[in-house]
């Protein structure tokens, strides 16, 4: 991101590629999380993303990309997590004020309270959750966002490796005027526009798939689920009809030659 | 009409119909072949099903950061070579391990979610439209395709273009050994390209970086879900390696790629 990083690159990143083969694991994070960002229901957004936290003890590293915002107008992001929370991205039926709209707060039974704040700068507590100078302005509608050591509590570094926390990135445009406007304000600043602090994309960071994938034809000592199972039960059934129809029909005959 | 039994055959002429139930010597002989022809059929049967051993097994990749040592055709882990040349031919190509750049060198291009509508890999020969989405199941490990002709996608991850790696599994085979879709990922070669074509109309080019078979066991979850996170990524999955005596494949194999271009 930085020069200084890609000139320290040049000349060491052979060294610093093999170091991360050769000892990767004792560096490794201790555990890491990923979402799908997707349009927060009933806000209007056409966009997409995904992100990254990776967890080591009580100190996190987020990756995060996302298309489709409001561009040049500032977008609050957060990690999300409320131990009474659901741990997921809230849906129409959260829309408490029946406005076909949800905003953050109607979000918090689904995803809870900020606990970490995206900025690109500066402090990163729940404390900058509206520090709207220091969140990205999406150029061309476009976030790509990378920041390392940022310090969580124990309690947050353990719902994140959980995969019970949940990103979103705030900002939408309902009346579509390029800026944040409208009459109605927002639920957490009311000098501000909801537009400015409406969800606009949320993914819940969850924990990958464990193990191995089960993509052979082993598949079939799981059940009766898949086609090829079928089909195999079927060609045994077919041989035992066949064998018996052959051998059974002798049999036919001569039971009928000796009436 | 009704399915045969060995016992209680019903033979169709009119004098027949009591005379079947006289069950002689000879008609028990006939039966007893009848059991023990059913019973070899069978066996036979699930002896082929199982795949014996002179079943051909699907293609394994080559060499590269190959955690299968004594696998069939799938030699130790080389040493690795940073570079991944294309078309190196019958020589094995060096593992590049995905993902081994230094973190934060600045995150690549990306694009916006889209489901993929079809998947091309030319150098084998495979071409797909049929998408289903996989989700982690009660156990905590990904679903698998219904059919060895559905290409999965894991739907919690990015699709194609987006930040980070797609993964897409498939079969590479049926229980009777028929040929999946991805039968033949263990050929794909670092080097190789896999295209990507969009609903929202954009076409993908990912270059291939590394072949590589895990045993599932030691499945590399990190790499394959993760990877660097500072690029778009594909993973492609399918089953290798010798079967157990359950018809389980042993190994994953692996194609991990970046994407490369997009028009």
């Amino acid at each position: 991101m930085r020069t200084t990083t890609t000139r320290i690159a040049g000349a060491g990143l052979a060294a610093a590629a093999a170091m991360a083969l050769s000892v990767g694991p004792a560096f490794a994070a201790d555990a890491w999380v990923s979402a799908n960002l997707k349009p927060v229901a009933g806000n209007g957004v056409d966009g997409s993303g995904t992100a990254m936290v990776e967890v080591t003890d009580t100190t996190i590293t987020v990756t995060m990309a996302a298309n489709g915002l409001l561009p040049d107008n500032p977008h609050a992001a957060h990690i999300h997590f409320g131990a009474e929370a659901r741990h997921e991205c809230p849906v129409l039926s959260d829309d408490k004020n029946g406005d076909g709209h949800l905003n953050t707060t109607e979000g918090g039974p689904a995803y809870g309270d900020i606990v970490v704040s995206l900025t690109k700068t500066g402090d990163t507590s729940p404390k900058s959750g509206l520090a709207i100078d220091r969140f990205s302005t999406a150029p061309g509608g476009k976030i790509a966002y990378q920041r390392g050591s940022i310090k969580v509590s124990s309690d947050v570094a353990k719902a994140i490796s959980a995969g019970q926390s949940v990103v979103v990135i705030h900002g939408v445009d309902y009346n579509k005027d390029g800026k944040y406007s409208g009459a109605t304000k927002s639920d957490l600043m009311p000098s501000l526009p909801t537009e400015a602090t409406d969800p606009a994309l949320c993914g819940a960071l969850r924990v990958a798939p464990a193990g191995g994938m089960h993509t052979g034809g082993g598949q079939a000592a799981d059940g009766l689920k898949s086609g090829g199972q079928n089909e195999a039960l079927m060609l045994v059934g077919a041989g035992a009809l066949l064998a018996a129809a052959g051998t059974g029909a002798f049999a036919a005959r001569r039971a009928r030659s000796r009436a | 009409m009704s399915a045969p039994t060995g016992s209680t055959p019903e033979p169709t002429s009119p004098t027949g119909d009591r005379s079947t139930r006289r069950i002689s010597a000879g008609v028990a002989a006939a039966l007893a072949v009848t059991a023990v022809l059913v019973v070899i059929g069978i066996v036979a049967l699930v002896v082929g099903l199982r795949g014996s051993p002179g079943t051909p097994a699907p293609p394994q990749p080559a060499a590269g950061g190959v955690v299968t040592a004594g696998a069939p055709a799938t030699p130790g882990p080389s040493s690795s070579s940073p570079s991944a040349s294309p078309g190196q031919g019958g020589t094995p190509t060096a593992g590049r391990t995905a993902g081994a750049a230094p973190g934060t060198v600045g995150i690549g291009d990306f694009l916006e979610a889209s489901e993929p509508t079809s998947i091309e890999i030319p150098s084998i020969g495979v071409r797909s439209s049929h998408f289903v989405r996989l989700g982690i199941q009660a156990d905590g490990t990904i679903s698998v395709p219904g059919t060895a002709q559905e290409v999965g996608i894991y739907d919690a991850g990015p699709t194609p273009g987006q930040l980070g790696p797609a993964v897409l599994a498939a079969h590479v085979d049926t229980p009777s050994g028929v040929p999946g879709i991805f039968y033949e990922l263990g050929r794909v070669r670092a080097g190789d390209v896999v295209t990507v074509s969009r609903r929202d109309g954009s076409h993908l080019t990912f270059t291939v970086d590394k072949v590589a078979a895990y045993r599932k066991s030691q499945f590399p979850t990190e790499l394959v879900y993760k990877g660097d996170f500072t690029r778009a990524e594909i993973r492609l999955v399918t089953c290798g390696g010798p079967t157990d005596s359950r018809n389980e494949y042993r190994d994953n194999v692996v194609v991990f790629g970046h994407l490369s271009s997009a028009a």
